[in-house]
């Protein structure tokens, strides 16, 4: 319960951040509405994983795979590349927090006393692995479907589905 | 004397003749041979044209290289020729040549700087399925391209209110309360209004971003030093976020992935420069402030 709490506190948030990156990146405004409901589903599964006690890197992860799934789904719907899906919606999910701990980390170690230098450094790494993991992961999420389909375009996947359809009848 | 002037320009006047009958025979030289030129080339050159043209299109507006790649050989298999294409970051160069017979195009066409635009992508991807399904001619294809390059932007006003809000969103995200909201709509806005303002005067791209970073910092910052508010720092971290390399980095792991390495590296490295010239300019508001 605590969990929905939270989340339904949350969606609006995830949505206006992927509206407002989706309108710099000019996307058509047809495809504005899917994009804000797939960023609002990507980011509850995040959370969704964070409060049942997995990894950010986890949590990241199948938030942008849950999004990548989406965005072929939209693709077909809306009629456009799944990519200019995919991007603006798993942007709320950039570790922001993370990269800009190592920053300062960093401005601190260069002007840091002899005993406080092996904490920080130890702190500064850590914030910068997990902003890099969890930028690798939602890169992955976002192009799991593409290469689990094995196709060039997600067009192939409604052909596909087709075929198959028609080999039934 | 008058005698020489007067040699000098009979030979000057026969000069010319020669030179005025030799333009003359090489003009009549190209006009015959412009007529033997067989409309298949012609047709060829143009197909050529147009396809450099949409690549560069999406190169530019941030299409990922084996898309670029697909829709340019999807549309030159329409009209039954075959397409090979060399794509890197700044310049692309296709061979196109017929299945079946020894006629073949080359061009090299440089890329106009990266500007996020997926109206452009999506209206070409969404152009190369009707060339194929409808059997477009090249004519109606090069109208098509005309419109698709005039192709309307949002207007600037609800571009900044709305990746403003954007930035408020993710301060909200990080766990803002209204105060830090507000700052870090503020500060988003006058940061991309500012980027926005170099990038027209035609600035440095990196130093666009710079720019804006620094003056978002410098406006968010603000709040650290007074401490303002609950969580100052989430304001200040939120407000530099509308700057990130979304497009790059997506790019490169799918560029890395699907074997174009050499564009995914560039791709990356782009992506870097773009992080670093965003932590440079934070870096020098924290520096000014103490922080």
């Amino acid at each position: 319960m605590d969990i929905l709490l939270f989340i339904l506190s949350k969606w609006i948030w995830l949505g206006f951040a992927a509206i407002g990156f989706g309108i710099l990146f000019n996307v058509p405004a047809r495809t504005l509405i899917p994009i804000f409901i797939m960023a609002i589903m990507g980011g509850s599964v995040k959370f969704l994983t964070i409060k049942l006690g997995g990894e950010i890197v986890m949590g990241s992860f199948l938030g942008a795979t849950v999004i990548g799934f989406l965005s072929i789904i939209a693709a077909h719907m809306k009629h456009s590349p799944p990519f200019i899906f995919a991007i603006p919606a798993v942007i709320p999910m950039v570790p922001g927090a993370f990269a800009y701990q190592m920053m300062i980390g960093i401005i601190k170690l260069t002007d840091v006393d002899h005993a406080a230098f092996p904490g920080l450094l130890e702190e500064t790494v850590s914030n910068g692995l997990n902003a890099f993991f969890v930028l690798l992961f939602l890169a992955v999420g976002v192009s799991a479907p593409m290469l689990l389909s094995r196709t060039e375009s997600a067009k192939n996947f409604k052909l596909k589905i087709r075929t198959k359809q028609e080999q039934k009848k | 004397m008058t005698n020489f002037t007067e040699k000098l320009r009979n030979t000057e006047n026969t000069h010319q003749l020669i030179i005025k009958q030799d333009n003359l025979l090489i003009k009549d030289y190209f006009c015959n041979n412009m007529e033997t030129i067989n409309p298949e080339e012609k047709k060829v050159n143009n197909l050529c044209r147009l396809l450099l043209d949409m690549g560069t299109l999406l190169m530019s507006s941030g299409a990922n290289t084996s898309r670029i790649r697909t829709t340019i050989m999807r549309i030159a298999s329409a009209y039954n020729y075959h397409a090979e294409l060399l794509v890197t970051h700044r310049a692309l160069m296709l061979t196109v040549y017929g299945k079946d017979k020894d006629l073949f195009f080359n061009r090299l066409k440089r890329t106009p700087p990266q500007e996020a635009n997926f109206k452009i992508v999506s209206g070409i991807s969404r152009m190369s399925w009707k060339i194929v399904e409808e059997k477009w001619s090249l004519e109606k294809v090069e109208k098509e391209l005309g419109i698709l390059k005039n192709i309307s932007s949002y207007p600037r006003w609800l571009v900044l209110l709305a990746v403003s809000l954007a930035g408020a969103s993710f301060c909200s995200l990080a766990g803002g309360k209204l105060i830090e909201c507000t700052v870090a709509y503020i500060a988003t806005f006058c940061g991309l209004f500012v980027r926005q303002e170099t990038a027209k005067k035609g600035y440095n791209g990196y130093l666009c971003v710079f720019t804006g970073a620094f003056i978002s910092s410098i406006l968010a910052g603000l709040t650290v030093k007074y401490n303002i508010g609950y969580y100052p720092q989430r304001a200040l971290v939120s407000s530099v976020l509308y700057l990130i390399p979304g497009i790059p980095l997506i790019n490169t792991f799918s560029d890395l992935v699907e074997g174009n390495i050499m564009n995914g590296i560039v791709r990356g490295i782009n992506g870097l420069i773009i992080s670093f010239a965003i932590a440079m300019g934070m870096m020098c508001a924290i520096l000014i402030y103490h922080i």
